[in-house]
């Protein structure tokens, strides 16, 4: 009799699926199975009439195999393509069964239950550290050396989906993956293509699994990746490119012929942007990797038309979260160093889609965007041309506060990209309250955020007017500055320091802000000059006490204590701060800075000037620059000649 | 910046008369081969004006610029995509052109937020006239021979407020950039023609002329060179009566950080001086600020 006309009422097969009678239960299950496949409407309307529990029964409590391959099937077809299926089975619990399974005597049952995995792995629904409990893991990596092939293609492909911390790759690598996987590169290109796919995830961003990929077999395994490059398949090429880049971002010099692999692959991923469905999709975000921090790479993309094929795809709608991610991605890394890529990029009048991701749902995406406008905006010239464009003011703040910190970062480094100067988007920050975010952040635990804030803040203050300088420090405060200046991270001391400079540059009322409170600012430095030796902190120490002896007379003697103190026996030679970065011969800069503090102390025609050059002469400084007179350092030389000059307006005192 | 000559969109037909000009000889008869670089000005115009027309033509683009009076078109040609002559852009070791080359050190007059003040002379003919400029520099990379800055013209007769522009850079230092142009309709000849012009270019002349003075060490010259290009107006239309088409050759003195630069531009008076100093802007003493992109 045909089966389809003999198919019974759903509730009726509902009710069948939990007879007592196997043959019935088995039919029930075969003909719920047939009726749902490929169709959405079928499974929901099963799913409704509780149809799901009841297959998951029947995996969890017989023995008989062909009722456990039905029903292992029947799972995977609701968990294939519907959301709502694959909720379904893992509501009831599903997955333990499935996975004890996988160990059962029958291969039938076992490949069943793999596929079933496969399909619900596919959903971001599913459990993934689950997989990494111990005997779990054991069991996936004795499936992927299964000599049925379809079983470890299955694992194989679990694998990829759910391999996603560095616990995970370390998990899989310990218990053998590594060396299960390349065996797998020589199966049918579906199994080919699982284990690679598996190869970039437990490669990805792993610097000792990609070397240890690397040198396995004396470089054979990598080999055998390289030539995939150029397949038949375009989802082998893809995923061959993605580990390979996987690789080279980890090492940079980690294959031999690398630059000939690397411009293939260049062009290779360029033409997969063309590939229907999720080839194309997930290309542009493989040559982002491909192209990060490789400057020479990212030139050869430009030539390749890269930024135009990536800027088209901003300009259709509704692209895939990923796609759109990783089309960011790639022109973020693109435009990064090469403003001959920026000015391509913003010539496509892309600005609009670029500002609409930073509120996209996604965070890969908002991520992606803030990058990209991070890299578009190192360049003055587009600050004030082609990225004019206020509106990304607003989202770009509202990001700060993103509850993803690696989001904060890449908004706090946008945003102090746009605070300069000479930007029109300046104002809107202030206007729009990011200042009050920026102190917020620099007084974050997070030492990073702390940094770009303070980064971001030294900006801000850069060539600003006393009245922007005054409405930050008060909402900043001296106090926490001088905090900042001895934080416990290098970098955000270095920062601070350099706030501190911008903050006393220009005219006498901006000096004098280094004096409020007791010179609180002024002694941080001084502390910091005596106690770093981290030179670029003492280079940002110096250039501030220097901006601070172009004020006033008062502003002059508070650095001439500083930098050459005198005592009751005079000034001693050896340990004044001056003497010690004159003579420093680890960095030019840290005597370039001291030299413009000697320039602007003796400068010309000021009130004090003999006495603080017959103080620096007694300090040993005139004989110094005499011996600078001839650094080899260009700037040196030039500034120990002009500080020697202004020596020389005044005579020295007969003894 | 400069004037736009008020002839400059003059009708199609324009005799050339040969005579050469007494007044401008020596500027112009230096590198000359022979039958070529003459001189030339239009008949039956005035003297002042004559001065402002007078081109030199080098053959090869004679017939261009006679195609582009005809069309009162301006003489730039497009720049070249990447206007940058030493990079190789193909080949497997995409390393600069000269990889024996050093970068010059740093210096603090180039630092970003350093002021320049002083003039350009714009006179023409008979017509004495100078400019105050002042210049501000916004951004500096040494490591990619650029820097870029704005440029303040005050006093422009022609102009009601201060006219400003923004310019970007180009470091002669013989990894990003040569001595020849290669852009900005100016040939090998012009360049070197400009070099000359100041005095310490003198020293490098004979190497320039003989492969564009690749090997010679720039890095510890007391000069660097520059050409500096005007990209747009920043508070003014392009119908204020300026012109932005040329550039400046620029020759900036490491010691003081001073600024010699001579303005190109074959639709304008030749030879524009401009003369500036680094200020401290009426402090007593230097200050430097800083910000870096992230």
């Amino acid at each position: 009799m045909p089966s389809s006309a003999a198919w019974a009422r759903p509730e009726e097969l509902v009710e069948s699926l939990s007879s007592l009678d196997n043959t019935a239960r088995l039919k029930a299950l075969r003909d719920v199975k047939n009726q749902i496949i490929g169709n959405k409407t079928k499974k929901l309307s099963y799913i409704k009439l509780g149809a799901v529990p009841r297959v998951v029964e029947i995996l969890a409590s017989d023995t008989e195999v062909p009722l456990l391959v039905q029903s292992a099937a029947a799972v995977g077809s609701f968990a294939c393509g519907i959301e709502a299926g694959v909720k379904a089975v893992l509501d009831s619990g599903v997955l333990p069964h499935l996975l004890k399974m996988l160990s059962n005597g029958d291969q039938k049952v076992v490949e069943a239950c793999a596929r079933s995995l496969k399909m619900i792995f596919q959903s971001t629904l599913a459990p993934k550290s689950d997989m990494f409990q111990s005997h779990r893991m054991e069991l996936i990596i004795e499936l992927l050396n299964s000599e049925n092939e379809s079983v470890a293609e299955v694992a194989a492909s679990v694998l990829a989906r759910c391999c996603e911390t560095v616990d995970h790759q370390r998990a899989l690598a310990d218990a053998g993956g590594l060396q299960s996987l390349l065996r797998l590169l020589k199966g049918s290109v579906k199994t080919r293509e699982a284990a690679l796919d598996a190869l970039g995830a437990l490669t990805k961003g792993n610097k000792q699994l990609c070397a240890a990929l690397s040198s396995m077999d004396q470089g054979r395994s990598l080999a055998t990746i390289m030539k995939l490059v150029k397949d038949k398949s375009p989802r082998t090429r893809l995923l061959a490119c993605t580990c390979l880049a996987n690789v080279g971002k980890a090492s940079p010099s980690s294959f031999q012929k690398e630059w000939e692999i690397r411009t293939s692959m260049l062009s290779v991923l360029v033409k997969l942007f063309d590939e229907p469905g999720s080839v194309g999709e997930e290309a542009p975000g493989v040559l982002a990797d491909l192209v990060a921090s490789n400057e020479e790479l990212q030139e050869v993309a430009l030539d390749m038309n890269t930024i135009e094929k990536l800027g088209e795809f901003l300009r259709k709608h509704e692209l895939p979260s990923k796609q759109l991610a990783g089309v960011l991605m790639a022109l973020a890394e693109l435009c990064s160093r090469f403003q001959e890529s920026r000015r391509q990029l913003l010539e496509m009048q892309v600005q609009a889609p670029i500002i609409a991701a930073l509120e996209h749902e996604s965070t890969s995406v908002r991520a992606a965007a803030c990058s990209c406008i991070r890299s578009l905006s190192r360049s003055v010239k587009n600050l004030r041309t082609t990225l004019k464009d206020e509106r990304l003011v607003e989202p770009l703040l509202k990001l700060l506060n993103d509850s993803s910190a690696d989001i904060q970062e890449l908004a706090l480094s946008a945003v102090s990209n746009i605070l300069l100067e000479f930007t029109p988007h300046k104002a809107v920050v202030f206007r729009c309250g990011g200042v009050s975010q920026l102190i917020q952040l620099s007084q974050s635990m997070d030492p990073t955020l702390r940094l770009k804030a303070v980064w971001a803040l030294k900006n801000l203050i850069y060539m600003s007017d006393k009245t922007l300088k005054e409405t930050v420090m008060g909402e900043l405060t001296c106090n926490s500055l001088v905090d900042l200046i001895f934080d416990s991270e290098e970098k955000v001391r270095e920062q601070a320091m350099a706030l501190v400079r911008n903050l006393v540059y220009g005219d006498e009322d901006s000096v004098q802000l280094s004096l409020v409170q007791d010179a609180v600012l002024l002694h941080a430095v001084e502390k910091q000059l005596h106690e770093s030796t981290q030179s670029e902190i003492c280079i940002q120490g110096l250039y501030a006490l220097s901006n601070v002896a172009a004020g006033s007379e008062v502003h002059k003697e508070a650095v001439m204590n500083i930098i050459i103190p005198g005592t009751s026996m005079g000034v001693n030679r050896n340990t004044s701060l001056l003497m010690k970065y004159l003579q420093d011969m680890t960095n030019p800069q840290l005597r370039v800075g001291a030299l413009w503090c000697v320039i602007n102390l003796t400068f010309p025609s000021s009130l004090g000037v003999s006495s603080r050059i017959s103080r620096l002469r007694n300090g040993g400084v005139e004989a110094q620059l005499q011996i600078m007179a001839e650094d080899p350092c260009l700037d040196v030389k030039d500034r120990a000649k002009t500080a020697l000059e202004q020596f020389s307006t005044v005579e020295i005192p007969p003894r | 910046m400069t004037t736009i000559s008020k002839f400059k969109s003059f009708p199609v037909r324009i005799n050339w008369d040969f005579r050469d000009l007494e007044a401008e000889k020596e500027d112009r008869t230096e590198g000359k081969e022979k039958g070529s670089g003459r001189v030339w000005r239009l008949k039956g115009l005035p003297h002042s004006a004559q001065s402002r027309f007078a081109l030199e033509f080098s053959p090869c683009w004679q017939k261009q610029v006679e195609e582009d009076r005809k069309t009162s078109r301006s003489l730039i040609t497009t720049p070249q995509c990447r206007g940058n002559p030493s990079k190789s852009s193909s080949g497997l070791f995409r390393t600069v052109a000269m990889p024996g080359q050093v970068l010059p050190p740093p210096c603090t007059f180039l630092n970003v937020g350093q002021a320049f003040t002083g003039t350009q002379n714009v006179s023409s003919g008979q017509k004495d006239e100078a400019w105050k400029v002042n210049v501000r520099l916004q951004g500096c990379d040494i490591q990619q021979g650029y820097l870029c800055g704005s440029m303040e013209a005050l006093n422009v007769p022609s102009a009601e407020t201060p006219v400003v522009t923004f310019w970007e850079g180009e470091i002669v230092d013989n990894k990003n950039y040569t001595f020849f142009t290669g852009q900005w309709d100016a040939t090998r000849d012009t360049d070197v023609k400009h070099w000359d012009r100041f005095p310490s270019f003198g020293p490098l002349k004979e190497e320039v002329k003989k492969d564009g003075g690749r090997s010679l060490d720039l890095a510890n010259y007391p000069f660097m060179f520059m050409r500096w290009k005007e990209k747009f107006f920043v508070n003014v239309g392009t119908d204020c009566g300026l012109t932005i088409a040329g550039f400046y050759y620029v020759c900036f003195s490491r010691s003081d950080g001073s600024v010699n630069g001579f303005y190109y531009d074959p639709n304008s008076s030749p030879f524009q001086k401009l003369e500036l100093i680094a200020t401290n802007e009426g402090r007593s003493g230097y200050s430097f600020a800083t910000y870096k992109f992230q």
